[in-house]
């Protein structure tokens, strides 16, 4: 007998292309907004904020954040909860240069959840390289999908 | 000089600003109500206050190991994000060197909010400047 609980599958969505059609460009003057926002000036020689790296990805991946939801079959409204972010950078982002964005879905999960009941972690990776295919950003996020629904 | 063991200067928003909020929004491409509206963090019963941004969270950090190892390159972080913070929080980023391997330094990171601890942890490697002596 054994001790997993009895949930339906949650969509097999692994593999699923998260590429950008368009390079993303971090804008100087956003980046410039960004940096005061959390406290810091930005850099006089066009160094962005390393935070871009997860700007860049989300924005310039391939789907919206709610489209990825949706591949996964949850609505965005239900809340999804950052769950851990990993990011290896090769050089320094900076403002005016175009990325590539490149990425995919690795894999969903459900699983029992002592806060939701159940709930899915999503797990996925974009990366950044410059238009010649030289690699800037590796980056690997989780994403905790209450299925508060399938508790019931 | 840097050496394991050393704690890292701490970085401090003092009372998070839910105008920055406005900012991440736009930058993020993310209309989540949750950080722009309290009503709509009310009717999901998250607190009467406005959520930030998990990657304005990070940032904080990012900065932290900035100003704590000048002239240093981050190579690489990895984190988990434990808890919200809510506008008004007063939020510290802080650290220990763990390790040097050559011109390496592996430290743990994290960033807590004085109301409830620990909100980010995690660990990043920055490749420090070389010292000219």
């Amino acid at each position: 007998m054994s001790d997993t609980p009895a949930f339906p599958p949650p969509p097999d969505v692994a593999g699923t292309s998260l590429s950008g059609a368009e390079p993303y460009v971090i804008s100087a003057e956003e980046n410039a907004v960004l940096c005061r926002s959390t406290g810091v000036e930005p850099d006089a020689d066009g160094e962005a904020h390393p935070i871009y790296f997860y700007i860049a990805t989300q924005v310039g991946m391939g789907v919206t954040v709610a489209g990825m939801c949706a591949a996964c079959d949850f609505d965005i409204e239900e809340g999804p909860m950052m769950g851990s972010s990993s990011v290896t950078f090769e050089r320094p982002l900076l403002t005016g240069q175009p990325y590539v964005v490149t990425g995919q879905i690795r894999s969903l999960t459900r699983k029992p959840s002592r806060l939701f009941g159940v709930m899915d972690l999503l797990d996925y990776e974009l990366s950044l390289s410059l238009p010649d295919g030289t690699p800037v950003v590796t980056s690997r996020n989780s994403w905790a999908l209450p299925r508060r629904e399938l508790a019931q | 000089m840097t050496a394991v063991g050393d704690a890292l200067p701490p970085f401090r928003i003092a009372s998070v600003d839910p105008e920055a909020m406005k900012v991440w929004a736009v930058a993020l491409h993310d209309p989540n109500a949750i950080h722009l509206d309290r009503a709509a963090v009310a009717a999901k019963g998250l607190g009467d206050r406005v959520i930030n941004q998990g990657p304005a969270n990070l940032a904080y950090i990012v900065n932290m190991l900035r100003a704590a190892l000048p002239g240093g390159v981050i190579r690489s972080l990895d984190v988990r994000y434990v808890d919200n913070v809510f506008e008004g929080d007063d939020v510290t980023a802080g650290g220990t060197i763990t390790a040097i391997e050559g011109p390496e330094a592996t430290c743990d990171v994290w960033l807590k909010a004085a109301e409830r601890d620990l909100v980010i942890k995690g660990v990043a490697v920055v490749t420090l400047p070389v010292d000219p002596e």
